[in-house]
């Protein structure tokens, strides 16, 4: 199996004003190209700071992480952020859309900055927006959302740059469960796709989608599927 | 919790917010409070530079010119303060939101966020009155030790004082009313931006968005905090007029009141007289820029009437272009009081006073004088007129209404037709028609001749020759060039001027620290959104540049406005008649461009700052 992502003895640490806090030690994991990989584990085992590492955002303490061939450890903030742009969709767990930008200006910038034609950009705003079931609500800012509309505005963006690697962190923490299964759905039709996506989740109906379970606990990663 | 519990412990715990309003404020009561000190002492050292020296007309550009700056350096930080005020309260609606939302009653929020805004104004105002008091006593001492005149003394504490106490309670009234509104928003409206951003969805930014992604976020961020971004622009463009007017102004006034001398004293003017006369000239006009005492000096004696045969020597060289004969002299003078008659009731009311005093008396031919004054009312026009020009000291010291009223010399009566700007005798002057001064003293000849040469003859080769024919007739005369002496009159203004520029560049360096504090504030309002563009791909360098065209666009347009209305106020208000020539704005378009390049790099330190940091750390 090819590697989309490989990790070798990760580890993060952070240093507060009295203490040590260490999230996780020596992970190392691989998940394949076009796997759907779930991680799940209590809050605070360091789901979102391991999904970070994995996007660039975050950088290991110590470790390896190689996302499609490069490692991100080792590199510098441009080359994350281009990186990011071309290759990972990031669904954040409160959303961080853009307040004072339109549902379909959020989805736009990512497309924005690599500076795609104009035409291109809105047809593949309304596309995405009617994946998400929200083309009615183009024009709104994020306040007029409810939570579960933001979270599919943010669906969206992460997929405005068609991203080969795609992370979630809980999409459906916060959702209703009708909500909640249009998110599913979206996330079926990546799955599809055949892209490579890892979610960082508790929801029973993401979890069936699952190639690879993972599960972070007391800064241990178990592979689920052994 | 306490009313002050609270409200300590939410200032402790955003750190970063509260430090920043502090700085922010602290600067701008610091550098408010500076200039005004400073353009104190800058306003006692031009007094006791021009004490005695100066005619009154010259005295009162500088003071107006001083007393506007002053006017708009406290105008200035008050606009910045009512902004800061606004952008540490806007930021906080959201949370009195959730606290309404969580139960606390208005009075209870009002209280608190009254009591924050209370100690972060105290704590800026008073650390803004150390630091400007510093800032004064430290540029004082330096700029007297590179040798400029700035006095140097106790600051003015009162000064201080009542800028603390002004500042103090401005910004409890500025910051009490957007407490007060948002403590009565109710939650659910103060959760949305549209209150707490005044947001609103314009489009239109077409023409930003073929210039790039940047400048098209920039733009948009602009518009959709609008509230924000129009009372930066008014800060931002209070601060433009106020360097402008301090540029412009300060290059314009130099120029103008440069010009005022140098036409009433004459370019390349040579003056023919008795050798003791000449001194007396030179003495005369020297007033201007040095305090010289009055000695005894005879005007009328006949030693010093010009020869007929000098005269005619001078009437016979070709290559002299004008010649300006004149009678000086010196006499008691007095103001004769007139009537003003009411139209609407008949009723006369008495114009001025029986002042009198001392003035020089000039007769010159009217027609034919060699200076060109800036003039207020008419020029002497006909030879045997009993019309007088009196300057404008002579006119300020001992007449109400002058244009007016006449004035008595040698016994007989002038009527007053016209007020010069004239150096000599520091403007404590009377120039009358000649022919009318000879007959009513009785002296026929003229005891000094201006002439002028012709700019295309040899010049040197002139004087000398003129020299030569004149010693060969009376060794008493001699030929004195008035360049020298208003070279001299000339470099006094310039360095008048030259200390006044130290107010443009102080104001630049607040306006310098504002646009920082600013540009903090904004960053920090915007940080989440930043954070969310960095996470999804956008280059820290992106983010600079959403900044510096943020930056940009809210300076083209403050600019564009104060810079204009800066131009504006200072050619129709500060200096009348003012002269601009083509250097001269060539001059301050450069000192406007630097200082526009000066505040946009400044501009750029807190975005870069920012644009390093974690991703996470933004975020968060």
């Amino acid at each position: 199996m090819k590697a989309a992502v490989a990790a070798s003895l990760l580890c993060k640490t952070y240093l507060t004003e009295d203490a040590k806090v260490e999230v996780f030690k020596d992970l190392s994991f691989k998940i394949g190209k076009g796997k759907f990989a779930v991680l799940s584990g209590p809050s605070g085992s360091g789901k979102t700071t391991l999904l970070n590492i994995i996007s660039g955002i975050d950088k290991p303490t110590s470790g390896k992480i190689v996302v499609f061939g490069e490692d991100l450890s080792i590199k510098d903030e441009d080359f994350l952020a281009n990186f990011r742009c071309f290759n990972i969709g990031f669904v954040f767990q409160s959303y961080n859309l853009v307040s004072t930008l339109t549902v379909a200006e959020n989805v736009a910038f990512p497309m924005e900055w690599i500076q795609k034609q104009e035409n291109y950009m809105t047809n593949r705003i309304e596309k995405l927006l009617e994946v998400v079931g929200l083309q009615h609500r183009a024009d709104h800012f994020p306040f007029q959302l409810s939570g579960g509309e933001q979270q599919r505005v943010a669906f969206a963006r992460a997929l405005a740059n068609d991203p080969h690697l795609f992370l979630a962190d809980e999409p459906t923490g916060n959702l209703d469960a009708k909500t909640s299964l249009k998110i599913v759905q979206i996330l079926q039709k990546l799955k599809t796709e055949e892209k490579t996506v890892i979610v960082a989740t508790h929801d029973e109906q993401i979890f069936r989608l699952a190639d690879q379970k993972l599960c972070l606990e007391d800064g241990k990663l178990v592979n689920l599927n052994e | 919790m306490s009313e002050t519990f609270f409200p300590i412990n939410d200032l402790l715990r955003r750190k970063l917010q509260t430090s920043l309003t502090i700085i922010s404020l602290t600067l701008c009561v610091a550098s408010t409070l500076f200039l005004l000190l400073f353009s104190e002492k800058i306003g006692f050292g031009i007094s006791l530079m021009v004490e005695g020296k100066l005619t009154s007309s010259f005295s009162s550009v500088f003071s107006r010119f001083i007393i506007f700056v002053s006017f708009l350096v406290f105008t200035v930080g008050a606009l910045i303060m009512s902004f800061m005020i606004f952008l540490m309260i806007s930021q906080r609606v959201r949370d009195i939101g959730l606290m309404k939302a969580a139960g606390c009653t208005n009075d209870l929020i009002f209280g608190y966020f009254m009591t924050e805004l209370l100690i972060v104004t105290f704590i800026s105002c008073g650390l803004g009155v150390v630091l400007g008091i510093t800032a004064d006593f430290f540029f004082a001492g330096l700029l007297n030790t590179l040798g400029f005149q700035v006095l140097q003394e106790p600051p003015n504490f009162w000064i201080a004082l009542l800028v603390f106490a002004l500042y103090f309670v401005l910004a409890l009234i500025l910051g009490a009313k957007p407490v007060l509104d948002s403590a009565k928003l109710e939650p659910v409206k103060a959760f949305s931006p549209t209150h707490y951003l005044g947001l609103s969805r314009e489009s239109g930014f077409e023409v930003f968005s073929k210039l790039g992604f940047a400048p098209k976020v920039a733009m948009r961020n602009l518009f959709r905090r609008k509230s924000g971004t129009f009372q930066i622009i008014v800060c931002l463009t209070t601060i433009f007029i106020l360097v402008t007017v301090s540029i412009a102004g300060g290059i314009i006034a130099n120029q103008t009141t440069k010009d005022w001398v140098e036409k009433a004293v004459g370019r390349d003017v040579v003056l023919i007289a008795q050798k003791d006369m000449i001194n007396q000239y030179e003495l005369s006009l020297a007033k201007f820029h040095e305090v010289k005492e009055d000695s005894h000096f005879d005007y009328s004696d006949e030693k010093y009437s010009i020869p007929e045969d000098i005269l005619s020597i001078l009437n016979s060289t070709e290559e002299i272009t004008d010649i300006d004969e004149r009678l000086v002299l010196k006499t008691h003078v007095e103001e004769i009081q007139t009537y003003r008659i009411i139209p609407e009731t008949g009723a006369t009311i008495p114009v001025g006073d029986d002042r009198e005093g001392e003035s020089l008396i000039i007769g010159i031919e009217p027609g034919k004088a060699l200076n060109n004054w800036f003039l207020e009312g008419k020029l002497l026009h006909e030879d045997q007129s009993f019309e007088a020009m009196i300057g404008d000291s002579l006119a300020q010291k001992m007449f109400s209404t002058p244009l007016i009223q006449g004035i008595r010399l040698f016994d007989t009566d002038f009527a007053v037709i016209g007020i010069c700007l004239d150096p000599i005798e520091n403007g404590n002057v009377t120039y009358v028609p000649l022919k009318t001064l000879q007959e009513i003293t009785g002296k026929p000849k003229p005891n000094g001749v201006m002439i002028k040469i012709d700019p295309s003859a040899n010049r040197t080769q002139i004087l000398s020759q003129i020299k030569n024919e004149i010693g060969s007739i009376n060794f008493e005369f001699e030929v004195l060039e008035l360049n020298e002496v208003l070279d001299k009159n000339l470099g006094f203004l310039s360095y008048i001027w030259s200390s006044i520029m130290f107010l443009p560049l102080f104001a630049l360096a607040s306006a310098s620290l504002c646009l920082i504090g600013y540009v903090m504030l904004a960053i920090a309002e915007q940080r989440q959104e930043f954070g969310v563009l960095r996470a999804v791909g956008a280059k820290p360098k992106t983010i600079i540049k959403i900044v510096l065209w943020q930056n940009f666009l809210v300076l083209l347009s403050s600019c564009a406005i104060g810079i204009s209305s800066g131009v504006i106020i200072t050619l129709m208000i500060l200096v009348s008649k003012p002269l601009v020539t083509i250097y001269a704005t060539i001059e301050i378009t450069g000192w406007l461009l630097i200082a526009l390049v000066i505040l946009f790099i400044l501009g750029v330190y807190p975005a870069v700052r920012f644009a390093k940091k974690p991703i996470l750390e933004i975020i968060a």
